[in-house]
């Protein structure tokens, strides 16, 4: 708790201490301001270009300071997410010096590793740091091999081709040696593993029928838990929101009732209100119970597609006797049986079933439905119930698992976009440490299996159907990459941290994995160097300059930079580099896509024009409609399952002979589940940690300016119903204490009718800043993974069930302890005492 | 007429009445000589860049493009002059490429490259000829000046030493790798790679002889008849083949392969319960029991569909046979570690089966660069080398085969 405070105070100081240093940039203008300031009218076009997953930005420089940032003049919807630039970029919370934990410093890898979490770092020089990172690796590769060493997959690195920090982490560090590596993401963990066998492809990451295509064609869209106006304001390049422009024709549409748009989903979403749309209630997890009884309905009075199921499709037959009760469970599965489940009542579930019948309907699920235990399965009922409404290829019918993701929908220019900086080492070349003897353990583990590995080393767990054997690594590497957010349960990551030897972290803020970490780097924010980026990541839309806005601020450097001086201690920093500087290599990325599109007749000018300039873009594509080709010739176009045909019942899955993956999709009880379900007597309330608002997952949380504007008393903010406040004598505004059996939180309560009796939300993302190490301790932020549920979705993918989560909520009374998830670390000497800033 | 023939026969058969034989024989030898000086004279002023550049199509298209590049301007102001690459060093095969070269002369004349367009659209064949000719000797006019043998490969970027290294060590022919080093790169509508276009140089040269088995190099269209005019499918690239006959400019290839008994039947597979596409046939060709033989049936437990081995014999044209899949496989691993690493670390080949591979490679390759025919080979070479045909550990959807996406 000492230490704790100690940090809190240091914070504190590091945070008024910038803010006497930059008082006007924290408080910076809005980025928006421009329309509201008449009087000052800039040619922003004169600014500075770069990209981000929140837009293309211009950027007003003086002095070496950002100043000023506005949306790119091409984005007619830019997000508000870029005010949150400037206080990203200036954040109290930046790692300025390479820093390493005060225990680690002294004993190395025999460090007490119950200290991990304490925030104590000693400041070291470059040399230094990377000396004992490179020292590290050394040790591990000769006293234990790769099967020691995890390097952990990188998520959404921050834009830019040349310096995507996963490529640098993985080339540099596979330079010297071989180690574990992570299997699929915490986003779509379930949907991509299980689709492909559905319907031959990962479908969460495709390209979706065009919207105009849409919009033209369909007269009933169900948004399946789903919210797209929300989750559109990021992209995975630098982001275009082009999307958004069909949603305000959408949004005419169903005002004209030309097209009826229904939004399915506990909580009445950010998309439903804009667009004004039907709201569709189901009871949480209970999507696959309501599904079912549709598809009992089409069956019953024969409103499925016949020949489309015996043309495109195989297994039906297997799957309508569970639908009938003629299976294990002997239970028929009509709307009666589902209602009481899913809370839909009977005659609504038959009118559903009539209007996605009678209708060209166009299905579009969120991926939230899929990050929950037994996730693989609304997924697949979701494509069954698609097969059986026969639309899957026509215009404006069937299934789509992407439209609300980097503006899919959107038609490609057909341009190629820029490759990235090498991620493997050249071909012909080897590791240092040429070693593939990986002891029987699996050198890939599915990516939220990697606490797993660590509290249960050589358990063979299911995957996929094939076993791995979990690897108890002993070192981790993360760049640009948050672990201490996107992983669920951290108290049981506390302790399985504690097994850990060394922990390197590289990341510009200090987030909670630097915190948990031995070593941190830092790396410099996207907007202190020189790159390309692509602009928009389905449309293809353009090539955009990220220009350097500044310097490097205090030691912060490129990971270009870091894996180059890394490399160079084992002397193959020239190999890693190819001998080309940062200029050289954003030259070169540009001119061979330049070249490429150079074969399609699409111009692009050379790289001087295009640099100073700023941006190329390209033009509308055609329109296309997903699956069209399937439809039109099944068997030259097969889709990617084993059989080439859509898969209502698979074979191979049955074969694998999973007691929660079967042959077909399947109702299961979940561990636990509000309203009525198992544990809802002592937590009633169902905790959805949803993709944020105003932050892309933990990233911009740190941007004060920004979180200012939907914090709570300094708190993450939990959305509750106005029912449940009251029941609890909450009020909105109020402290609250989020907890279950795995964990608690501070949070400030936001009371919004949005939210239905036994629904609250945290959105995923918010810093976690425990009260000091140890296990148990009261996150003072509300980072809504403190009481999630680490468990697998189920024996096929292993992937995360952060939507598995039950907690109560009480009024918080007494004195609240500060909030320590920002700030940095407390510096200390090698003696342990705290060194006073300067 | 006849009197013709007769005063030119004459004219050469019969001895001279009035001249002396010393005079025929000097005057002889100065004309000899002065028609040598003329065919030398000739040589040398065709040989020259200004002769070269003389026709508007060189003049207008090549050479601006060619002054753009550091064979024509650099720091240490050594310039490539187009007969330096285009026209052999020694005097034999200069004397046969000038032959040659005749037919650029035609196509001048005629105006078949008359314009920037028609020079555009014609550029690929122009191109092959050249790069073939270059693959034939080795691109010798390019190592008058850099030779392997004179190069320091310690001096060289790392990557390119790997790549130089084992170049020189196979004697490859520099062109292989460096085409449109002086000039544009053809225009290849659907952007077909370039990289297949050795192998489709190497197929033409390759010999190909009745009863052994070949791979495709670029997709083929099958016919019935020898004269190659009606259409009944398509063969696949890497597909292997028997060839029967040749007769012209047609060989008669025999196809043993698979195919679900669903539907027409018409994409025809390499192995047993394997998806991987090796001919695709026409609708009502496919069920054309004078066409097709069906030798065997089998149930795929994995999906319940039924399996037919099937046989059949077509026509297509010759030269896209080469007699190794081992080069085609080079080029896809090639594109494959390229274009898949860019987001993500790619998986290893094995650790998917067969049957998985098209519906990941799908739901990836858009964020690719990849073109259409390049992707097909890709996939094929994925598919082909995935864990059921690997002898690794690594089963059907190992551990290592869910995406190593760096997707969210």
């Amino acid at each position: 708790m000492n230490y704790s405070r100690r940090g809190f105070l240091k914070a504190m100081g590091v945070m008024s201490g910038t803010a006497l240093l930059a008082p006007g940039l924290l408080t910076a203008r809005p980025a928006f301001a421009a329309d509201e300031a008449p009087g000052v009218s800039e040619d922003i076009t004169t600014w500075r270009i770069s990209g981000s997953h929140f837009g293309a930005i211009r950027a007003k420089v003086v002095g070496d300071r950002v100043v000023d940032v506005r949306p790119f003049e091409y984005d007619k919807y830019p997000t508000e997410m870029i005010q949150g630039i400037v206080g990203l970029i200036y954040s109290s919370s930046r790692v300025r010096y390479p820093m390493v934990r005060l225990d680690w410093y002294r004993k190395r890898h025999l460090s007490d590793t119950t200290q991990r979490g304490d925030n104590r770092f000693v400041r070291v020089s470059w040399d230094e740091a990377l000396d004992m990172f490179y020292e590290e690796l050394e040790r591990i590769q000769k006293d234990h091999g790769p099967w020691a060493l995890h390097t952990g997959g990188v998520g959404w690195r921050s834009v830019g081709q040349m310096h995507s920090c996963g490529n640098h982490m993985v080339r540099g560090v596979g330079m010297h040696g071989r180690s574990v590596g992570t299997a699929g993401d915490y986003s779509t963990g379930a949907g991509q593993v299980i689709l492909p066998y559905i319907l031959g492809s990962t479908e969460v990451y495709s390209q979706g029928t065009s919207w105009e295509v849409i919009l033209r064609e369909s007269k009933l869209i169900v948004f399946w838990a789903n919210d797209p106006i929300k989750n559109l304001q990021v992209g995975w390049n630098t982001e275009t929101h082009e999307a958004y422009a069909y949603y305000e024709q959408l949004k005419e549409k169903v005002a004209d009732k030309s097209i009826q748009v229904i939004c399915l989903d506990p909580v009445r979403s950010k998309t439903q209100n804009y667009l004004a749309a039907e709201h569709q209630y189901v009871n949480p997890m209970t999507d696959v119970p309501l599904m079912l009884a549709i598809a009992h309905t089409l069956v019953k009075e024969d409103l499925y597609d016949k020949t489309f199921l015996d043309t495109y499709t195989l297994g039906f037959d297997r799957f309508l006797p569970y639908l009938e009760g003629k299976t294990e469970d002997q239970v028929e599965k009509t709307p009666e049986w589902a209602a009481a489940i899913c809370g839909v009542p009977a005659e609504r579930i038959r009118e559903l079933a009539r209007l996605m019948a009678k209708h060209r309907t166009q299905l579009i699920f969120g991926w939230a439905v899929q990050r929950q235990q037994h996730g693989e399965q609304p997924y697949w009922m979701g494509a069954v119930l698609a097969a059986m409404l026969g639309q899957i290829g026509l215009p404006g019918g069937g299934i789509s698992y992407s439209h609300h993701y980097s503006s899919v929908g959107v038609s490609s220019s057909g341009a190629a976009m820029p490759g990235a900086y090498p991620l493997n080492v050249d071909a012909g070349r080897k590791p240092k440490h040429d070693n593939t003897d990986f002891k029987g353990y699996s050198s890939v583990v599915p990516i939220a299996r990697v606490i797993d590995a660590l509290l249960e080393p050589g358990k063979e767990i299911d995957f996929n159907g094939a076993k791995v054997k979990l690897p108890p690594y002993k070192m981790a590497i993360f760049s640009g990459c948050n672990q201490w957010h996107r992983q669920q349960q951290r108290n049981r990551m506390k302790e399985a941290w504690q097994k850990l030897e060394t922990v390197v972290a590289i990341d510009y803020n200090w987030t909670a994995t630097c915190r948990f970490a031995d070593i941190v780097l830092p790396a410099c924010t996207p907007f202190e160097r020189n790159d390309i980026d692509a602009y928009g990541s389905y449309s293809n839309r353009g090539v955009i300059a990220m220009q350097k806005l500044i310097d490097p601020l205090y030691h912060s450097r490129s990971d270009f930079d870091i894996f180059r001086g890394l490399t160079r201690r084992f002397d193959r920093d020239a190999e890693y580099t190819r001998g080309m500087d940062e200029m050289q290599w954003v030259e070169k990325l540009y001119e061979d896509c330049r070249a490429e599109n150079g074969l399609k007749d699409i111009a692009m000018p050379p790289f001087a024009e295009f640099w100073k300039k700023g941006y190329v873009l390209f033009p509308e594509g055609k329109s296309w409609v997903r699956h069209a080709d399937f439809r039109d010739d099944a068997e030259l176009n097969a889709l990617g399952t084993p059989s080439g045909f859509i898969e209502i019942f698979s074979r191979k899955i049955e074969r694998y002979g999973y007691a929660d993956c079967k042959g077909h999709p399947v109702w299961m009880e979940k561990t636990e589940r509000s309203h009525g379900g198992p544990g809802s007597d002592r937590h009633p309330l169902w905790l959805q940690s949803v993709h944020p608002d105003k932050r892309l997952h933990s990233q911009l949380c740190e941007s004060e300016p920004l979180r200012s504007t939907y914090a709570i008393q300094g708190r993450e903010p939990v959305f509750i119903g106005p029912q449940d406040a009251a029941a609890r004598g909450i009020k909105h505004g109020d402290l609250v204490r989020v907890f279950n059996d795995r964990g608690q939180l501070l949070a400030g309560a936001h009371v919004s009718d949005n939210f239905p009796t036994g629904v609250v939300r945290i959105q995923e993302g918010a810093w976690y800043g425990p009260t000091g190490p140890e296990i148990g301790a009261l996150d003072t932020y509300g980072d809504p993974n403190t009481v999630t549920l680490d468990i697998g979705s189920s024996s096929l993918a292993q992937a995360t069930s952060a939507n598995t989560c039950l907690v109560e909520i009480e009024k918080f009374i007494g004195v609240a302890p500060a909030v320590t998830a920002f700030g940095g670390p407390t510096e200390v000497d090698p003696d342990g005492r705290k060194v006073m800033a300067p | 007429m006849r009197k013709l023939f007769r005063f030119i026969a004459d004219l050469f058969l019969r001895p001279s009445v009035r001249i002396g034989l010393g005079v025929l024989v000097t005057g002889g030898f100065i004309a000899g000589v002065l028609s040598w000086q003329g065919f030398n004279t000739a040589m040398e002023a065709t040989n020259k860049e200004e002769f070269c550049i003389s026709c508007h199509t060189m003049h207008d298209n090549l050479l601006p493009e060619l002054q753009k590049t550091v064979h024509w301007n650099n720091r240490s102001g050594v310039r490539a002059r187009c007969p330096d690459c285009h026209v052999p060093h020694n005097f034999t095969d200069k004397v046969a490429r000038k032959m040659q070269a005749s037919r650029e002369v035609w196509g001048h004349l005629v105006g078949t490259i008359g314009t920037r367009e028609k020079f555009k659209e014609h550029r690929l064949v122009l191109a092959q000829r050249e790069w073939a000719r270059f693959s034939a000797n080795g691109s010798k006019e390019c190592r008058a000046c850099h030779d392997y043998k004179d190069m320091d490969f310690d001096k060289m970027r790392p990557s390119s030493q790997v790549a130089m290294r084992s170049a020189a060590a196979r004697d490859q022919s520099c062109v292989d790798c460096h085409k449109g080093v002086a000039h544009q790169l053809p225009e290849m509508k659907g952007a077909r790679n370039p990289a297949f276009d050795t192998l489709v140089s190497n197929a033409s040269g390759q010999s190909v002889s009745a009863g052994n088995e070949y791979y495709l190099v670029v997709p083929q269209d099958l016919f019935a008849d020898e004269a190659l005019t009606q259409r009944i499918g398509s063969v696949e690239v890497a597909t292997q083949v028997k060839v029967l006959e040749t007769k012209g400019d047609a060989q008669r290839i025999e196809l043993a392969l698979w195919r679900k008994n669903k539907g027409y039947g018409r994409v025809w597979y390499s192995n047993f319960g394997l998806n991987i596409t090796s001919a695709i046939l026409d609708k009502e060709m496919a069920r054309d029991a004078g066409l097709v033989n069906v030798l065997a049936s089998q149930e795929d437990p994995m999906t319940g569909l039924e399996w037919q081995q099937v046989k059949a014999s077509a026509w297509m044209r010759k030269g896209s046979l080469i007699d190794s899949v081992e080069p085609i496989w080079t080029i896809a691993r090639a594109s494959y570690n390229t274009s898949c690493s860019v987001c993500h670390r790619q998986p290893d080949e094995a650790h998917f089966d067969t049957n998985t591979w098209p519906g990941l490679f799908a739901g990836m390759v858009g964020f690719t660069s990849i073109d259409q025919d390049t992707a097909r080979v890709v996939l094929k070479y994925l598919q082909s080398h995935s864990s059921d045909f690997s002898t690794s550990q690594h089963g059907a959807g190992s551990p290592e085969g869910a995406l190593q996406t760096a997707r969210p």
